[in-house]
Formats: structure tokens, sequence, C-alpha cells
């Protein structure tokens, strides 16, 4: 019964997953240490580059989170709540494209912005083709899951602490400070684990955004590795440090879990 | 109430200027607004490739649904009710897919397939995007099946029905919403799917997403905008049918044994 | 400080909370309210601490307005009925919120939590501040949720049932500790109940509610002795309810007659209490000052205190406490015309 399912996971992602740790120790048919070689001397800025931006987003997404869904849960707005969910059901390569045309050098925010005069019409700021475009857009469609699952677990705490703190007098603030983040710590740190590896992951994205020039995220680099130079021992290697990474963030999220007593 | 302009600018930007663009006859910098409006690029792009495109993705997401639930379902069932040995093993082996990077392993999953004469086939596609289709299906169909409380199926059993007959008639309708939600998820996210599809796919299979990337990077502004405009229908769709369906319980037991 | 509220109306939806709600509580007093769930109670308590906020009338502490003012702003101070003490905070932490909040220094808070905590009676467990409230009895986290409330010297106490989810025989304990703290410190409070045995022991002034509106106010013996209506009688004490036609010359329940004086006419409740009523087996003879009824003893009950008799009586079944157990069978049951309630149907 089990079987057709666990079949198609396991031929289509379990051994190509495996097979990547093999093949990085490829090159030429020949056990070899080159790749990684490799790695290090043309992809380390990269490494610090994807890890930089994936940090950089996590930490406004959560921030952001943080604080919209504590005004969402204490005070309420619907329609702010509803237009949250909008991202999620926008398939990233759209938002690829989209962030492109908005905030491209002759994009749409640029013009708008031209006509108010902020922006100098004859050597317009380029947003998207750098980091800020890759931050802004994996921001803008993570930011939807993340409203999402805070949203869910400032919902699973207890009104009459809230009402405790209010009765103290705490403004909304000092609720969502004292009393919703600790109490929901757990959750938001299993939000962070998620959206912080789909991050380190992305491919759509800075495929479309990120401009021609280096760094790179990771996954544009192993695109290109296999795509333009048939070097499938480096675009192994490269897949084996990313899968490092995730690995680590994964170990880090249940150390975290397992800490606490029961 | 600026709050709700702040926010409804941010999440509408990128998405007004796709429409803008879709209906943009001539624009150029630094109008703010396009010269000339018409819908030329929609009559053209419809006649062309994209209407392929959108065929082929089309067809592949309803293979790739009715396969995936007609996998899962029993599987589903069967994780929910019974003690199937190494039944944490087999939950996690459908977590995994989508806890490490794809590309890596798609990169290599090509060349597997391409063993089997299955690369830049329609069943290739379809098989890479089951991939992750089947670890969604498998933990919200899980979720929605231990959500139906037991005492109703032991109820029919009292009464004599077999479980065959009883998963039929009792936990099947039940579990609909959650059947819905699954099948609506499933066949978005094949609808949604690139890395895989830009991998397996080409240069012969081509779904919208990937027609999209082709013609936004090859500066085809207004007809990339028609087909991202066409990708985000089923979404829209979606995100108003789920806010019914949609309970945080399902999204909770992602990554919960 | 006396606190007041006038005219109180909240509404929710077609369900009317609160119909006109007027009460004073006296300054230093315990003010229990007392009614069945659904009376409004909670309500009532809610729109003094700003948790619920109100369609119509006014709410007064001191010479102060305060209906329009937030939660935040009211200087009030709750005791929840689940104590809601944070449970990632500290038992120190915890008390210590309100002061920190108001931004006193830390040598002024840790003063005053340590002493109200020896008020409370815990400061004497060893490390107790350092505690998280999992580890605390329920006994002592409700200590310590009145020791929240107490520390920032609100000016008023308000209390939720606080004792209802404790056991029977820790609630005995505290319900007299609660009295003494509020007596100690002389804070005006409100003490929401349903439990009429327990507003009884420790207020100073019971104000019964039934529906969203005051059905009587006063001290608990009067109250108790001196019920104005049928639901107040039947509320408080283990009371019996008899149906009966009342007449100039006396009140007859079935084919039986009571002596009555009293100016109800025709279709009337009577109401006595469990503990008010005598049994004698058999055909017992008249008494003076007594009505007389007549039924047959069907169960008896051992509750440890007293024999509860349920005793059959012209169709209904009423229950008579003694300390002698009686045996099943004919019975004749004494009432002291005094503590025969009659109402009008």
């Amino acid at each position: 019964m089990a079987a057709p399912s666990l079949a198609i996971v396991v031929w289509l992602f379990f051994v190509p997953f495996l097979s990547s740790a093999h093949l990085s120790f490829l090159r030429d048919g020949q056990w070899s240490l080159q790749n990684y070689a490799l790695v290090w001397r043309l992809y380390k800025i990269d490494v610090v580059y994807t890890l930089g931006i994936s940090l950089v987003s996590l930490g406004l997404v959560i921030g952001i989170a943080a604080l919209v869904c504590g005004y969402l849960r204490i005070v309420g707005h619907r329609s702010v709540e509803f237009l949250f969910k909008v991202p999620l059901f926008v398939p990233f390569v759209v938002v690829g494209h989209g962030m492109r045309v908005l905030l491209a050098p002759r994009g749409t925010l640029n013009s708008a912005l031209a006509q108010v005069g902020v922006v100098d019409l004859s050597d317009p700021p380029s947003i998207a083709f750098t980091w800020i475009g890759i931050v802004i857009s994996l921001v803008w469609k993570n930011l939807a899951l993340a409203v999402l699952l805070v949203l869910g677990a400032y919902r699973a705490v207890d009104e009459a602490f809230l009402e405790a703190a209010r009765n103290m007098g705490a403004s909304t603030f000092r609720q969502i400070r004292d009393i919703l983040l600790p109490i929901s710590a757990p959750s938001l740190v299993v939000a962070s684990a998620f959206m912080f590896t789909s991050m380190l992951a992305s491919f759509s994205v800075p495929l479309m955004i990120g401009g021609g020039e280096p760094p790179h995220m990771l996954m544009v680099d192993v695109y290109y590795r296999i795509n333009y130079q048939d070097d499938l021992g480096t675009a192994n290697a490269l897949g084996v440090v990313s899968y490092l990474f995730a690995m680590g963030v994964a170990g880090y999220y249940l150390r975290t879990i397992t800490v606490r007593p029961p | 109430m600026a709050g709700t302009v702040l926010v409804a600018f941010v999440i509408c930007a990128p998405l007004s200027s796709l429409v803008i663009w879709s209906f943009a006859r001539r624009w150029s910098w630094p109008h703010p607004f396009p010269q000339e409006l018409g819908l030329f690029y929609w009559r053209k792009v419809l006649e062309g490739d994209l209407l392929r495109a959108l065929q082929s993705g089309f067809l592949i997401a309803v293979v790739v649904t009715a396969a995936t639930l007609v996998l899962t379902v029993p599987l589903a069932y069967l994780l929910a009710r019974y003690p199937v040995p190494f039944k944490a093993a087999i939950l996690l082996v459908f977590l995994l897919p989508h806890a490490f990077p794809q590309l890596p392993v798609f990169v290599n999953a090509t060349t597997l397939l391409y063993r089997v004469n299955l690369a830049a086939s329609f069943s290739g596609v379809v098989l890479i995007h089951m991939v992750g289709a089947l670890v969604y299906a498998v933990w919200t169909m899980t979720a929605v099946f231990r959500s139906i409380p037991e005492s109703l199926e032991e109820a029919a059993w009292n009464l004599g029905a077999s479980r065959l007959k009883t998963f039929v008639t009792v936990a099947l309708p039940l579990a609909t919403p959650g059947l819905v939600a699954s099948t609506l998820l499933v066949f978005l996210y094949s609808l949604d799917e690139f890395t895989g599809t830009l991998l397996v796919g080409s240069p012969f299979v081509l779904t919208l997403p990937v027609y999209m990337y082709r013609t936004s990077v090859g500066y085809e502004l207004q007809v990339a905008s028609i087909a991202a405009l066409i990708l985000m229908l089923p979404g829209l769709v979606l995100l108003v049918v789920l806010e019914r369906y949609l309970k945080s319980e399902y999204l909770s037991m992602f990554g919960r044994l | 400080m006396d606190v007041r509220v006038e005219g109180l109306v909240k509404r929710y939806g077609r369900v009317t909370a609160l119909d006109g709600v007027s009460i004073g509580f006296a300054s230093g007093g315990l003010t229990a309210i007392l009614g069945p769930s659904g009376c409004g109670k909670t309500t009532l308590l809610r729109s003094l601490a700003g948790f619920v906020v109100v369609d119509g009338g006014r709410i007064v502490f001191g010479t102060e307005d305060v209906t329009a003012l937030s939660p935040q702003a009211r200087g009030t101070a709750m005791v929840f009925q689940h104590y809601a003490l944070w449970p990632h905070m500290t038992v120190f932490d915890n008390v210590a919120y309100g002061l920190r909040l108001r931004k006193l220094p830390d040598a002024d808070v840790r003063r005053r939590v340590e002493k109200i905590l020896d008020l409370v009676e815990i400061g004497r467990l060893s490390g107790v501040m350092q505690r998280r409230p999992a580890e605390l009895s329920g006994g002592q986290q409700q200590r310590v949720a009145l020791a929240r409330a107490l520390v920032v010297e609100p000016r008023v106490l308000l209390m939720d049932e606080p004792l209802s989810n404790l056991d029977a025989k820790v609630r005995q304990r505290l319900r007299a500790e609660v009295r003494r703290l509020q007596k100690a410190v002389g804070i005006t409070a409100v003490y929401v109940t349903h439990d009429q045995e327990e507003a009884l022991a420790i207020a100073d002034t019971v104000v019964l509610m039934n529906a969203g509106r005051v059905v009587q106010a006063g001290s608990p013996q009067e109250i108790y002795s001196s019920p104005e209506s049928a639901f107040a009688a039947e509320f408080l004490g283990v009371s019996n309810q008899l149906a009966g036609i009342a007449a100039a010359d006396g009140v007859s329940v079935g084919s039986q007659r009571l002596p009555y004086a009293g100016p109800v006419r025709g279709r009337a409740t009577l109401i006595f209490r469990a503990t008010d009523a005598s049994l004698a087996a058999g055909d017992g003879g008249a008494a003076p000052e007594q009505a007389l009824l007549r039924g047959v003893l069907e169960e008896r009950l051992f509750l440890g205190s007293v024999y509860r008799h349920y005793v059959r009586v012209e169709g209904e079944t009423v229950m008579v406490d003694g300390a002698e157990p009686v045996e099943p069978g004919p019975v004749t049951l004494r009432v002291p015309v005094a503590k025969l309630q009659v109402y009008a149907a």
C-alpha cells in the first residue's frame, strides 16, 4: 500500500540526494577532492552571501510578523489579516517576475517615485538585480507564511494571560513583548528554522532577480555550473554544502526543542 | 487605517505592476503609465506558445493530482489509524523533500530519469512533480484522518460494517473538506512547480512557470506579465475557497510526527 | 474608595447580560455578587475592570467617572478564576510585573514583593520567589495571584470566582484567608461567586443577581433570613418548593392546610429550608407556631454531618435534614411558621 508513494520519493529524491555525496567526490571519473577545492576557491563568497541574505530576510520576516501579529491578535483587523494571506498563493516565479517589473531601474516603482520627484530620471537606483531585490522578494513571499504561523501561535495563548497584563497596565507593545513572544517562542523557532532553510535553498527568485554579476545565491551557482559548464562534480559539491547547512539548521531546531523539560 | 493602506500597497504593488504591464501596448521609460493600452498582447499570446504551455501545465497538474490522491489517501488512512511498522521513519521520508534544497537533488534525478528515457517527457515531469506533491498530500491527509474521532468508525464496526465499507461510507465522507483542501494544494503545487520542470522538462515539455521565466528574462515583459497573471488566478481562487477550509491545525502538523 | 455603578447596560446581540444594574460598593468592604450561571455577575465584574465596554450607564471610582477608561488606566486589580499566572515568569517576576510597569526602583520592588508574599503567607516557602507557577499547588498559585493583585495597591480588588478551581478542603481554608487579607489591607473588594455558602461566609454585603438584574442586596444575615422573592429564598440554603393556594385563613398544599397570615392571595409558592424542618414518624400531633405536613419518607442519605431525608408530600419531593435518622414510611413534617416563606406564584 505504501510502496508506490515511497518508491517515487525514494527513487527521485533519496537516491539522487545520496548520490550528491558520491558524485561530489568524483572528477573525470576519479575519486578526488578537486570539486571541494573549487568550491572553496570560487564560491566561498557566495556561501557567505547566501547565508547573509537568508539571515537578513529571516530577521525582517520574523520581526515584522512578531509585531504585526501582535496587533492582529490583541486589537484585530480583518482586512489586513486577509491581505497578508495573498502572497501565500502567488508562486515564487510570479514573485520573481513581479519584482523585476516593479523594482527594475526602469521599473514601475522608480517611475512612480520619479513623478513625485524622489528619484532622478537619469540615474535611477537599481533595486532589482541586487541583494536588496532578493531580500525584498523573499520577505514579501515568506511574510505570508510567517504571519499565518505566528498568528496561530499567538492565538493559542490564553486570553487571561493578556488580560492580567492589561489589568496591570501593560500597553499593546508590552503585551507582545512580555507575554505573547516568550510564550510562543517555541513555535517561532520552528517557523524560523523552516523558513531559513527554504530561503537558503531559493532558486527561482535569485535566478530572476539576482542579476548577472557574482556573487550569486548557491542554487543559482549549482544551476549555472550544470547548465553552462556541465560540471556535475562541483555542482554536487555545492549541493552537499547546502545540505550541510540545512542539516545544521535542523539540528539546531531539534536541540532547542529537546532541551526544554517536557 | 493608515496601516491598512500601507499593507495593501506593499502587498499589491508587485501584483498591480503585472496587471498594468499585461495591458500595455507600448510603454517606455519614464512614463508612469503605458502610453498605449490594449488587449494586443493578450490576443498575440493566446494564439502562440503560451496556450501550449498552459494546456500542458494544466494537464500535468491534473494527472499529478489524481495519481497523488489515489496513492496517498489509503496510505494516510493507514498511518492515521494503524500502528504501521516504522511509522516514524515513513513520515520522516515524507518530510525530507521539503527540508532539503531541491535543486541539486533534482539535477541528479534528471540524470536518473534520462537513463530510463523519461527525461524531457511528460511522464518524467509528472514524476518529478509527485515527489513534492506526495509530501503535502501525505501530511495533510494523515492529519485529516487523525482528526476524525475513532468512535465514529467503531460505531460502524460495532453494527457489522466491514473495514472497507466503513472507510468508504464513514471516514471518506467525513474527510471531504480536508480532501478538497489537499486536492487544491497539490494541484496548485504542480501548476506552480518550476525547478523540477525546468530541469526535467527541458526542452520539450513546457509549463506556464517555465514559459513565464523564459519570457521574463527575454524582456518580453507584456507576455511574461500576462503569463504571470494567468498563473496567479488558480492561486487566488484557492485563497478564497480555502478561507473556509484552511485550518491551521493542518499546517501545524508539518514537522510534528 | 467608594465604588458605584449606575444603570449599567450590556447587550450581546439579542442577549441582555446587564439590564440596568445599579450597586454601591462600600469603601473597605467585601461585596459578593452571587447568582446562577448567566446572571451577569461576571459581565459586571469585567465591566468594572474595563475588559467589557458597557452600552449604557456609568462606573464611578470615588468621584471619578471611569466608564470610558481602558483597562490599563482604571487602577483595578483582578484575581482570575484560573489565576492567569504567567507560566514563563518566576513567582517574583509575576508579582513584580505591575510594579515594574510603574517604573519603580528595583530595591522598592523587591521590598514590596517580599512584604506581600509574607502577607499572603507564602513567603516562608523555601525558594518560592524563584519558582515557576507550575511548580506550585493550586492553593499556593491562588495566593500568588492575590499577592500580584494586592502589591500594586489598586483602587478596587476584583475577584472572579477565585476559589472555584480548588479542592473543597483547600477552598474552605482559603475563604477565611481571603477575608482576613481584605480586612488587613482595607481595600474595597468585589467578589463574584455562584456558591451561596461562600458568599454568605465571607461577604459584608451580598448582591443577588438573576438574568442581568439585581434581585436583592443586603447583609448575609438579611438575605438569608428575609429573602424578598421566591428566587432569593430558593437560591440560598438548601431549599424546598411547594405549590399551593393562599387565602386569608391559610395556605393549602394539595389536600393539606397550613396556617398563614400574610398578604398573598391565589396561586403561591411555599419555600422552606431543609434545616428548618423536622420529621417524626407516623402521625404527629399539632404544635404551636408550627406548620404540619403529612408525607411519605422514601429515601434517606447519610451526608456525614446530617441525614438528608427525601419525603414525598402532595406529589412533590422535599428534603429534610436532621441529626437522627428516621425510618422510611409515613411521616409528619414540621416547619416553624416563621420559617415558611410564601410568595405569589
